[in-house]
């Protein structure tokens, strides 16, 4: 049984239908990208699984159903959401940003353990420690945004866009860490990317959503393989 | 100045000094400067509920003086009926806070103006309301109580007396509430206001806290009634009139906003400016009031309590940083790190 | 550099020093200002004085709204009191009983009707040392200080409201009285005058949501029983509505002959009887006196339109040319421009009536034989036939009786030119 399980997903936003019946699996440990053009209903996936719009169908989380929970409810079952945009509260420090990502959690020494590891995994954020979230750069800030939803401990962390707004270059180093998260920690993710060479990087199976449906999915090598894929998605 | 008020030794010294003149001062002074004092302990906590909605949690909230008024009617009939001053203290507390819940239930889906006009509205219902039930309220003309005398033997005066019980509850309820904003509660209300969709994804559900900090709000306001009634010895549509909760919302912005010592500021502000006013002018209270509000919130944007940090900021002219993000690092809400912050220059500073 | 001390040390210190400080200024204030209670040795042979009053000077206070929406009226409170006593202080002086001449200050503080305020603003007078609290403005905030006054023995007199609540009980509450005629004989007064007229007339009345409205309407209904003359329609307000439309249109179905609109509100006053006439509806209008202004209420209501529009008034209008000649209208002009118009900008009735309660004050100073309060409060409970300045012909005040305040009559007015002339029968 897959960790998170979408089964005929379904979502509009007022008489606008976004999602189509979108189906797929999420095993423990693993990452899941998320491919497609503008508008193609990606963040309304990652939406509708934290629960922040209304969906139809079923989605399952640890062989729990949590289509309809409140996304507080959600959060606290171990689904963790870096919207896009980021999200960091501006007004106060990387450290306390990082405090207020374990919030739901008691165990202060982990809690530091884990402070630890977060500044060794991005080490901007160390150097920058005790600055406003507010004047950190995009990349700093898209860092700390990741690094802050790891603190909660999530079982599935729901990363949207990560590169959007970062240099080349910038967006790059973002993605590095992120592997290194993944691959060191093993919680699983579902990346949403509209760069698919970026998403590459870190997943290892993806789909391909057109319009608000699967159009096509695979491991890593084989969609890289694609014609259409790669004139879409990878720039040649 | 910072990081001298930051060592143990000082803020001590500090506490007992403060803790001192706040024991003696009704002992010497006239009974008109006691009620004042016992004025500003009464609005203290009416501002602290206040600022546990506006000041911490973000929500617009101008009904306050409403929980202020019902909980004055209550104690007022609680008197009128013997009731055990406990009876009615824990009645000025509970029932405004239901009533604070309920109405929270409702308005807390609403955001900014759609909420503030919620809360807008219960002064103004709450006024002829107030008129129409006069064996409850006195009506129009109000209820005036006679209770709490000193009691015999203490050697005190009524208005000593009333005091220190105004003064040791009001210490009490800063004490609940300076543990509940420092606190887990508080720190979740600081997200709250600080990005309602960060609070979604850190599984804190904003219509939650913004619920609970919205019935806290009514519970202080209700309590601050109980006090109205215990220095005041009477209560009136007028306790509950709009006007007093906008002037409140003011005395807190002027006082300073999520800030303990902010809000006994602003009580302090609101207690006092009409009487320095009236002995400026007598007939330009309002044009000296409104002067004093334009003034202290050009000068201090961040209300009275920024007031040291502004003098240093002057004095230290450019050097320094930002006045940004050194408001920022002087900001409390999330525990342990505020020391920390304050801790690092101090230790640049040994060696010289 | 210069300082030895080591921060932290100098901190200490400077707290020190401010904490002993603190506690000296606060140390000096108790005994100078508490003597406010020692108004009760009068049984002495030789009575001490009570505070407040030298063989020189004697001083009043009064608290009132000076900022706020009531502060037309309550500013006017004080400056119609404070212009009579400054011009006869200019003119040499009270007399008093005892055979000394006095100079009577007022010093003055504003509440914004806020109770909590008032109470403050009287223990701060009281504490200053006045020797009386006379002619404040306002129910609540009279309400508010009725304990404190009796229980401390401080006279709260002649008070500018119409809430029987301060004069109906004067053995209950000794140190208080009003001196306006309630707004149930206002009323009264109305209804007796629909009554007398002998004929079937149809009345709609519309009055405030509250016990003044209805102290209000008992006085019409009191007044009416037993006459052709009956109610057919009422309909209520609150101080807060916007607009008075609906209730106007609602009235004006009943095609009454007389309309009480016992509104308090003046712009609401105003919204009245423009809507009325706009809607046809062309009854004769009653107007309480606190609503009856003709430069504020009459002019901008458009009142002329109506077959009659009657008030009650008790004072002379100083602004009035049938009045222009009048000696006292002349002395009230005269004083107000020196000394009441920097306190009170536009005219409102509550003038000329603290106007004339400095009169009635004089009035008890002439029989006060000894320099305490429990003197003046018997000197001024035993005034009666006197005519006080601005006062119309036939209202007197008598302040003799034990449920009523000082001044009970009333005059029935009625709009003519561009004031009032007194009433001719319905």
């Amino acid at each position: 049984m897959s960790l998170l399980e979408l089964e005929d997903v379904s979502a509009s936003y007022g008489y606008a239908p976004v999602l189509h019946g979108i189906s797929f699996g999420l095993e423990a440990n693993r990452a899941e990208g998320i491919l497609g053009a503008n508008g193609a209903g990606k963040t309304t996936t990652l939406r509708a699984i934290s629960g922040m719009v209304p969906a139809t169908g079923r989605i399952r989380f640890d062989g729990v159903d949590i289509l309809g929970k409140s996304p507080d409810r959600i959060a606290r079952m171990g689904i963790a959401h870096v919207p896009e945009g980021r999200g960091t509260l501006g007004g106060l420090s990387v450290r306390d940003n990082l405090r207020i990502g374990a919030y739901q959690r008691k165990d202060r020494k982990q809690i530091d353990e884990h402070i630890e590891f977060c500044l060794d995994l991005f080490p901007n954020l160390r150097e920058r420690i005790s600055s406003n979230a507010s004047a950190l750069s995009g990349g700093e800030q898209q860092m700390l945004a990741v690094a802050r939803a790891f603190m909660a401990q999530p079982r599935v962390i729901l990363l949207d866009e990560a590169s959007l707004g970062l240099a080349p270059s910038t967006a790059q180093r973002v993605y590095d860490a992120i592997r290194r998260l993944q691959t060191e920690t093993g919680v699983a993710m579902v990346v949403v990317e509209q760069n698919a060479s970026l998403a590459f990087s870190v997943v290892d199976h993806a789909l391909v959503l057109e319009t608000g449906r699967v159009s096509i999915e695979g491991p890593k090598e084989s969609l890289m393989g694609m014609d259409e894929v790669r004139r879409a998605y990878l720039g040649g | 100045m910072k990081n001298l008020l930051a060592r143990p030794i000082v803020r001590l010294l500090l506490a007992v000094v403060i803790a001192v003149v706040i024991i003696v001062a009704p002992i010497s002074s006239s009974s008109f400067i006691n009620y004042q004092l016992s004025l500003i302990a009464v609005f203290a906590v009416a501002l602290l509920g206040l600022n546990i909605v506006m000041g911490y949690t973000g929500q617009v909230s101008l009904g306050q003086s409403a929980f202020l008024g019902l909980g004055a009617y209550i104690a007022a009939y609680g008197v009128r009926q013997e009731w055990p001053v406990v009876v009615i203290f824990l009645l000025c507390c509970i029932i405004p806070a239901a009533v604070g819940l309920l109405v929270a239930l409702a308005a807390a889906r609403l955001r900014g103006l759609a909420l503030a006009m919620v809360t807008i509205a219960l002064p103004i219902i709450g006024v002829p309301l107030a008129k129409r039930f006069p064996d409850f309220t006195g009506g129009s003309v109000g209820s005036t109580v006679s209770w709490l005398e000193a009691p015999e033997g203490s050697g005190l005066a009524d208005d000593q007396f009333r005091y220190y019980l105004v003064v040791a509850i009001a210490v009490v309820l800063f004490i609940l509430g300076r543990n509940l904003v420092r606190g887990r509660i508080g720190r979740a209300f600081a997200i709250v206001k600080s990005n309602e969709a960060v609070a979604l994804s850190m599984g804190i559900s904003p219509y939650r806290y913004k619920v609970l900090a919205f019935t806290i709000a009514s519970l202080f306001g209700g309590a601050s009634g109980f006090l109205y009634i215990a220095v005041v010895q009477y209560t009136s549509p007028e306790t509950l009139s709009f006007a007093t909760s906008i002037n409140l919302v003011a005395a807190m912005v002027i006082g300073g906003s999520a800030s303990i010592l902010g809000t006994v500021l602003g009580a302090i502000y609101f207690v006092m400016l009409p009487v320095v006013a009236g002995q400026i002018d007598s007939s330009r209270t309002a044009l000296i009031s409104g002067a004093a509000l334009l003034l202290v919130l050009f000068l201090l944007p961040g209300g009275l309590v920024s007031l040291p940090r502004r003098i240093a900021q002057l004095v230290r002219g450019g050097r320094g940083g930002s006045p940004r993000s050194r408001a920022a690092a002087d900001r409390p809400p999330t525990g342990d790190t505020a020391p920390r912050t304050t801790a690092a220059p101090e230790a640049e500073k040994q060696p010289r | 550099m210069k300082n030895s001390l080591k921060p932290n040390k100098r901190v200490v210190g400077t707290i020190a020093v401010l904490g002993v400080l603190a506690l000296t200024v606060t140390g000096c204030t108790r005994t100078a200002t508490d003597g406010g209670a020692g108004a009760g040795t009068g049984a002495d042979e030789t009575a001490a004085p009570s505070p407040g009053i030298t063989d020189t000077t004697l001083s009043l206070g009064i608290s009132s709204p000076l900022s706020g929406p009531t502060a037309g009226p309550g500013s006017c409170s004080v400056a119609g009191l404070d212009s009579y006593l400054e011009a006869q202080n200019a003119a040499g002086g009270f007399e008093f009983g005892d055979g000394k001449t006095r100079e009577v200050t007022l010093t003055y503080l504003d509440d914004t009707y806020d109770p909590a305020k008032t109470v403050s603003n009287f223990k701060q007078l009281v504490g200053d040392g006045i020797f009386a609290y006379v002619g404040a403005l306002g129910t609540p905030t009279n309400a508010a200080i009725m304990p404190i006054a009796n229980s401390e023995e401080v006279p709260q007199v002649l008070l500018v409201t119409g809430a029987t609540a301060f004069s109906e009980d004067q053995k209950a509450n000794p140190w208080t009285f009003g001196l306006l005629p309630t707004y149930y004989d206002e009323a009264n007064t109305f209804g007796k005058l629909l009554a007398d007229a002998g004929k079937p007339i149809t009345v709609a009345v519309l009055s405030q949501n509250d016990d003044f409205g209805k102290d209000y309407v008992a006085g019409l209904t009191d007044a009416i029983e037993g006459s052709d003359v009956t109610i057919v329609d009422s309909a209520t307000y609150e101080p807060t509505d916007t607009t008075l439309d609906s209730q106007v249109t609602q009235l004006a179905a009943s095609k009454a002959d007389v309309l009480m609109s016992a509104v308090s509100v003046t712009p609401l006053q105003v919204g009245v009887l423009t809507k009325a006439q706009s809607i046809g509806w062309l009854p004769r209008i009653f107007l309480p006196s606190n609503t009856s202004t003709p430069g504020t209420i009459l002019e901008p209501g458009g009142a002329t339109a109506y077959p009659a529009v009657y008030s009650t008034s008790l004072t002379k209008v100083p602004a009035s040319p049938t009045f222009a000649e009048d000696e006292d209208v002349k002395a009230y002009n005269a004083a107000f421009a020196e000394y009441g118009s920097k306190i009170a900008a536009v005219y409102t009735p509550h003038c000329a009536w603290s106007y004339a309660e400095g009169a009635i004050l004089g009035e008890a100073f002439k029989g006060m034989e000894e320099p305490t309060r429990d003197s003046f409060m018997t000197a001024l409970k035993s005034i009666k036939d006197f005519q006080a300045p601005l006062l119309l012909d036939g209202i007197t005040v008598d302040t003799t009786r034990d449920d009523q305040p000082a001044i009970s009559g009333l005059t029935l007015v009625q709009a003519s030119g561009p004031g009032y002339a007194p009433a001719k029968a319905y």
